[in-house]
């Protein structure tokens, strides 16, 4: 396997998110992942699923998009979203840091941008020509990068 | 596999224990709240949650069961949590949830500690 790329559409509910879940961790173990770096990128697409359907979207038919390239130095997932109510008044640098500032682990909310940013090697967050959000995550296939 | 009947309860003496048979990403954490807003209505206090079955817990559901344990502790009770599989405390440690919900390695422990 050179470079491959596969997309993926699914409606606006979490309900889908589990066969999602299970599609990238059959994937991944095709990629020689290990058990527990499978487990971290099971995690962290989860976490950006899920921001995807409760802050990208207005509406179930909003749908998200998912891209997953990958070669032979990483495996690369970019979430695309078509946007919520508020997008773009969070997503400026300065209310993302507000949300980190504010992260407490006796908060019931506000950890998922963290954890995403705990369990990928690269991680990117950018405004979309449709009014929505990327996020980009990357994995290195280097043994080495599994996180402590 | 989600949905409220691979969230079950059952009881040991006055504790609450509640066998969570289902992975718990955003879709199952509604269905475990309701089980444990139940709960709380029905006044119990006591209650220990089993992941002897569970393989995968996202933020949302972690952040649930902090909010629960919070609400546990205003009635004099506490939640405690049993049986996770490394990956699973490893989620509680990267979050610091640990520091705020107890989590035991057995169930009988989790029982023993209130």
């Amino acid at each position: 396997m050179e470079n491959a790329c596969i997309e993926l559409k699914l409606p606006s509910d979490v309900y889908y998110l589990e066969s999602v879940r299970a599609f990238i961790g059959k994937l991944c173990e095709t990629l020689k992942f290990s058990k527990k770096r499978i487990a971290d990128i099971q995690l962290a697409l989860d976490e950006i699923c899920s921001n995807a359907v409760f802050h990208g979207s207005t509406s179930i038919s909003s749908g998200i998009q998912l891209q997953i390239s990958m070669d032979t130095r990483a495996l690369e997932i970019v979430v695309r979203d078509k946007g919520g109510a508020n997008t773009h008044d969070w997503l400026t640098p300065e209310n993302l840091a507000e949300i980190q500032a504010k992260r407490s682990p006796a908060r019931e909310s506000g950890h998922g941008l963290y954890l995403i940013e705990c369990l990928t090697d690269v991680y990117k967050l950018e405004a979309n020509a449709v009014g929505g959000t990327d996020v980009t995550a990357i994995f290195y296939r280097d043994v080495n990068s599994d996180i402590g | 596999m989600t949905g409220t009947e691979f969230i079950t309860t059952r009881e040991s003496a006055d504790v609450k224990i509640i066998d969570v048979k289902t992975d718990l990403s955003s879709y199952a954490a509604s269905d475990l709240r309701k089980v444990l807003e139940n709960l709380l209505m029905e006044k119990v206090n006591k209650v220990v949650v089993n992941f002897s079955e569970v393989s995968h817990i996202n933020s949302t559901a972690v952040g649930t069961l902090v909010g629960i344990a919070k609400r546990l502790r205003q009635n004099g009770g506490d939640l405690k949590l049993c049986n996770l599989a490394a990956t699973l405390t490893r989620t509680f440690n990267l979050i610091g949830a640990s520091s705020v919900v107890e989590i035991y390695e057995s169930e009988k422990s989790a029982i023993a500690a209130f």
